[in-house]
């Protein structure tokens, strides 16, 4: 199949997820994200009183979205989409303004304090471009994760897709995400954060290392 | 039945404090552009004075405030790269190029009114109104197409913008002219007309100026600026009426951004210092005959709207992020 006609997604299947955050763990590590910032979390909400009380799980990352906002107001294309849907930045293009954060509906990207341009999640496409599936994929305990190709019919990600009922986040949003949920909760697609956060953080910013090279490149 | 986020981790803003304040200079340089322009090109030779000081202060704004957004830029010294990788769809493209054109634009019909040649301070006013209105419409666009709050990602952003700026504007004109006449002995009239007698083809109109501006009182010219000013905000307090009163069906972040102006966080903010102070009380004072030619109550006036529209800008940019979204 030619490189044009692949469509990369990812299905996160709720019934398996049990919020070890292994994910999270695994995509920073992988990914050296600095101290602060997540390329992809586990949003966690408690349902109902003792003794019936359940927690849900919502493991979020860039959707990779068909019509990225963020590529369209990026103003010096440094964001942009491969041909087989994967939304990348190119931090030798970024300035740091900041606008694809403020433009992104769901709240992905964050400028790397030490190398002062954008980032978030990029499928790791240093790894599926060799042909292995992404480190929070590969590492999720309870097989939640499914990575693949949508365009292809015999993908365990097209079959879950095709004969499951999923769900996108916001998809009023009309960027059209990638990502796929299957049995989401409410309350966890809801905005929403823990008693004592703070809502929106100023960007933290190292000048010295952010006007020179000395982040990692 | 209400689910409790018990673990979620903390996103940074989208926008940020320098940007609110970026905004808030456009908008002063806008507004007192368009009011030179208006000053000068309806022939009312009374007004000349807010007319040229309106042309000296917006370059001089527009030279501050794309230093805010450079020093803002994660990477600041790679700012020049706007110019080589363009995206068409990027308001923030198109407000590289405005912000490079338009000041050249202004620094042009500011050397012509020095000059006093009413000729090209026609012919650049002309150019340079939409260039102005452009130049603040596009921070207006910037935030409609962003879809981080949905205080920002609507369509009336862009004209309630562009409607505050021309409150600030004419707001900052009478407040340096009420400086310059009472602080530093100024005389307007003759600021006015000073520069065009040195050329041979203004020194007509320098003299009908002088002549004209010298018998009204400057409380007087700002008393009938103050009425414009009056209309400005009356509009823009029904801007911002309706945006509230649409917040707060639209969807559940917009209602509860839309609480937490009214009776949350930025109720102060919002209610005390951008609708009652920074409105209501200047619409009093320039409307009401005992104080609407009063000096004093004008300057208070000003200063007031000056505060309120800064206190606007404040609350959409950082307000508007004050409830989770994610
Ligand atoms: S989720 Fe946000 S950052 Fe990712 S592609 Fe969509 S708009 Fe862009
Ligand atoms: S921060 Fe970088 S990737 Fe984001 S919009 Fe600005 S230049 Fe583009
Ligand atoms: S695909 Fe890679 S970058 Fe994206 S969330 Fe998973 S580990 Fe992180």
């Amino acid at each position: 199949m030619s490189k044009g006609e692949v469509r990369y997604g990812m299905v996160i299947d709720l019934r398996r997820c049990v919020g070890c955050h292994a994910c999270s763990v695994a995509c920073k590590s992988e990914n050296d994200v600095p101290l602060g910032v997540f390329r992809s979390w586990v949003k966690q909400v408690e349902k109902g009183s003792y003794p019936n009380v359940r927690k849900h799980f919502l493991p979020s990352l860039c959707n990779h979205c068909e019509k990225p906002i963020c590529v369209r107001n990026c103003p010096t294309t440094a964001s942009y989409r491969r041909e087989d849907g994967v939304v990348l930045i190119d931090y030798d293009k970024c300035i740091g303004c900041g606008y694809c954060i403020a433009s992104c509906p769901y709240q992905v990207r964050f400028i790397n304090p030490l190398r002062g341009t954008a980032e978030k999640c990029t499928f790791c496409q240093h790894r599926i471009d060799n042909g292995v599936v992404p480190s929070c994929v590969n590492t999720c305990n309870g097989r939640a994760r499914v990575f693949g190709d949508l365009n292809d019919p015999n993908s365990e990600i097209a079959k879950l897709i095709a004969t499951q009922p999923v769900q996108v986040l916001k998809a009023d949003s009309g960027t059209e995400p990638r990502v796929y949920y299957i049995n989401p909760d409410a309350g966890a697609m809801k905005g929403g954060y823990g008693p004592d956060s703070k809502v929106h953080l100023e960007r933290g910013r190292n000048w010295s290392l952010s006007t020179t090279e000395k982040g990692r490149e | 039945m209400d689910a409790t986020v018990v673990y979620n981790i903390p996103h940074q803003q989208g926008l940020q404090v320098f940007i609110a304040i970026y905004f808030y200079l456009t908008g002063l340089s806008a507004g007192s552009f368009v009011i030179s322009v208006v000053a000068y090109l309806l022939g009312k030779t009374e007004y000349k004075p807010l007319g040229k000081i309106g042309a000296f202060l917006a370059p001089i704004l527009l030279v501050i405030a794309p230093i805010l957004l450079i020093t803002d830029l994660g990477k600041p010294m790679r700012f020049f790269y706007l110019f080589f990788n363009v995206n068409p769809t990027s308001p923030l493209t198109w407000g590289t190029f405005l912000l490079t054109i338009y000041p050249i634009s202004c620094l042009i019909y500011l050397y012509y009114v020095l000059k006093g040649n009413q000729k090209m301070i026609k012919t650049f006013g002309i150019i340079g109104i939409p260039l102005a209105i452009s130049v603040h419409g596009y921070t207006g666009f910037v935030l409609a197409l962003a879809k981080f709050s949905p205080i920002w990602n609507n369509s009336l952003m862009p004209l309630l913008w562009l409607i505050s700026a021309m409150v600030s504007g004419i707001g900052l004109v009478i407040f340096v002219a009420i400086v310059m006449e009472k602080v530093f002995s100024v005389s307007l009239a003759k600021f006015a007309g000073e520069m065009s007698t040195e050329t041979s083809t203004g020194k007509m109109l320098a003299e009908t100026a002088a002549s004209s501006t010298g018998v009204m009182p400057l409380n007087e010219m700002l008393g009938g600026v103050g009425k414009y000013l009056a209309g400005f905000i009356i509009f823009d307090l029904f801007l911002v009426f309706s945006e509230i009163l649409v917040l707060l069906t639209e969807s559940e972040e917009a209602a509860a951004l839309a609480a937490s102006l009214l009776t949350g966080d930025y109720s102060f903010l919002f209610l005390g210092l951008e609708i009652l102070l920074g409105a209501l009380i200047p619409l009093f004072l320039l409307l009401h005959p005992r104080t609407s030619r009063s000096l004093a109550a004008q300057t208070v006036a000003a200063v007031l709207v000056l505060i309120g529209v800064m206190t606007m800008r404040y609350i959409v940019i950082i307000g508007g992020q004050s409830v989770p979204f994610n």
